[in-house]
């Protein structure tokens, strides 16, 4: 195992027995202000098992975590191309930026109850809030990075006769790519947090719903174990975003290390 | 054909309140398959020169003709190898080179004939799989030159494209351009700081003045080198040694000198 892992591994376990000491062991923390091990354990298996908030855990992740990809997913197809068209096109840039000044200060939670009122507590309101919260990074940092590419590339592919398809595909989105997954990210997170609160506020399935009813039920266990799903779920996306991002910029990498090197 | 010329030509860059006139009164005429090169001090002008050929930038006064058209925008006819290289990053070696052909629609199998003769030419073969920044700059450019050339365009706009090479490779690259020059002849735009570089290569030096950047004079080494017969010699070195060229040297050398001191007067 490597170094790091070990070391991350340690902490862990060293708070865990932090935990357990002042929960169960000394009582110092009252076991309904904040759940013990043994409690969430509990918990865990209960929503699991038995099932919580009108599902069980996996039916709740599944929910979340399906959305979220949705809603991700349609924010990014949206707000790349936005991003792409804006940075291009002098036209589009001033056609579209006074839109965005105007929609940027509102904050992404801040549409939840539009949405509701307008789509009720289904899935389909919980996709658009996500897509108004993510789409605005995505846009942004697409825009910003075709703005940051150099000119004399831009000029050889006009020198090499490079068709428009051609141009957009192979020179506009790789020059600008370490700024879209920039966006991306930003993105992620973005849904993540969007639809967490909009399940806190309506919702038949998923963790914030499960996050939602706990609280409700003076159910501290059960409030950690949504907590704890969603930080899982959330790092694992953020992951395998990571992941492809490495891929698609494999260049890029050769060129962080040639200018450390 | 590939005729360039310059017909009055000035270039203004600034505002209307405070203007700088980078280029004024340019003329010039490039014939079919001759080699020029542009020399004169930093900042006087040559770049600009090159990008209106290439159709990047335009003329705030006369004209700029291509067998007698004015010229519009860049075109593969009319291949340029950038000052700082301008390559693909996220493209291999290869792919960079082989973007302009796949636009020119060459088939494949062509296209990695041509693509395998000029890695060659130039000594990349082994780093056809390389991205740019695993190359070092004198590679990178060695990319850049390639990627030109390999279109077989009717005029090359070189910007001191051997500015970043050694010594070594840069005579290498030198004595193959001028082979490259005599077997295929192309119209060429040749931009240096060398003077030794500029004399060795060109038919004909063009030398020009600090800002505003004007063609102060124009010097036919061709018949020189014709007369002289440097072409008998393999070697650039034994070239350098000859009085013709070192008398044309000099007589370059002086004329920079006389920019460099009226600048810094
Ligand atoms: N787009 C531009 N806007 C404003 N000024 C410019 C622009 N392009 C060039 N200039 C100015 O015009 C002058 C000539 O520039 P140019 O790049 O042609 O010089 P150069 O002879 O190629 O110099 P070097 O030998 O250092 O490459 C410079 O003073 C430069 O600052
Ligand atoms: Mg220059």
């Amino acid at each position: 195992m490597p170094r790091r892992l070990q070391i991350g591994g340690a902490t862990i376990l060293v708070l865990v027995i932090l935990w357990y000491l002042s929960t169960t062991v000394f009582g110092l923390i009252a076991p309904g202000r904040f759940p013990s091990p043994q409690a969430t354990i509990d918990a865990l298996g209960h929503v699991l098992f038995r099932g919580y908030a009108g599902g069980t855990l996996i039916e709740h992740i599944f929910n979340s975590l399906r959305l979220v990809i949705l809603g991700f997913l349609v924010a990014v197809a949206t707000g790349v191309p936005l991003g792409l068209l804006m940075g291009w096109n002098r036209t589009a840039e001033a056609l579209i930026n006074p839109v965005f000044l105007i929609i940027r200060p509102i904050p992404p939670l801040a549409w939840i109850p539009l949405a509701i009122l307008w789509l009720g507590l289904g899935d389909s309101a919980k996709i658009l809030v996500i897509w108004f919260a993510a789409f605005v990074p995505s846009v942004i940092n697409t825009y910003a990075g075709v703005r940051t590419i150099e000119k004399p590339v831009l000029e050889a592919a006009a020198m090499l006769g490079t068709p428009r398809l051609r141009f957009i595909r192979e020179v506009l989105v790789p020059a600008s790519s370490p700024m879209i997954f920039t966006g991306l990210r930003l993105s992620l997170q973005a849904s993540w947090t969007t639809l967490v609160a909009a399940e806190l506020v309506g919702a038949f399935y998923g963790l914030g719903r499960v996050l939602n009813v706990a609280q409700q039920d003076l159910y501290p266990g059960m409030i950690l174990v949504g907590m704890i799903a969603v930080a899982i779920l959330g790092w694992a996306t953020t992951k395998a975003l990571g992941k492809l991002e490495m891929r698609a910029l494999s260049w890029n990498q050769a060129a962080a290390l040639a200018g450390r090197g | 054909m590939g005729v360039i010329r310059f017909d009055n030509v000035g270039r203004v860059f600034g505002s209307k309140a405070k203007p700088f006139v980078a280029l004024k009164d340019i003329n010039l005429e490039v014939s079919n398959k001759e080699f020029v090169a542009i020399v004169g001090p930093s900042g006087c002008g040559k770049t600009t020169c090159l990008r209106l050929v290439a159709g990047f930038d335009f003329p705030s006064s006369g004209r700029v003709l291509v067998d007698e058209t004015e010229i519009r925008r860049p075109r593969p006819e009319r291949a340029v190898v950038f000052q700082q290289f301008a390559l693909f990053p996220w493209k291999t070696v290869y792919a960079n080179i082989e973007l302009g052909l796949r636009n020119q629609n060459v088939a494949r199998a062509e296209r990695e004939d041509r693509i395998r003769q000029i890695l060659e030419l130039m000594n990349l073969e082994p780093y056809r799989d390389h991205f740019p920044h695993q190359l070092s700059g004198g590679m990178q450019q060695r990319v850049a030159i390639a990627r030109a050339y390999v279109l077989d365009p009717e005029v090359l706009l070189m910007d001191e494209p051997f500015g970043a090479l050694d010594a070594q490779t840069r005579v290498v690259m030198q004595e193959e351009l001028v082979r490259l020059a005599r077997r295929n002849p192309r119209t060429v735009l040749f931009i240096t700081h060398a003077v030794e570089e500029a004399v060795y290569l060109a038919d004909r030096v063009a030398i020009m003045t600090r800002a505003p950047g004007r063609i102060k004079e124009v010097l036919d080494v061709r018949s020189i080198r014709e007369a002289e017969k440097w072409d008998s010699y393999e070697k650039i070195e034994d070239v350098m040694d000859l009085e013709s060229f070192v008398h044309l040297r000099t007589h370059i050398w002086r004329s920079l000198r006389e920019e460099k001191a009226a600048a810094a007067a």
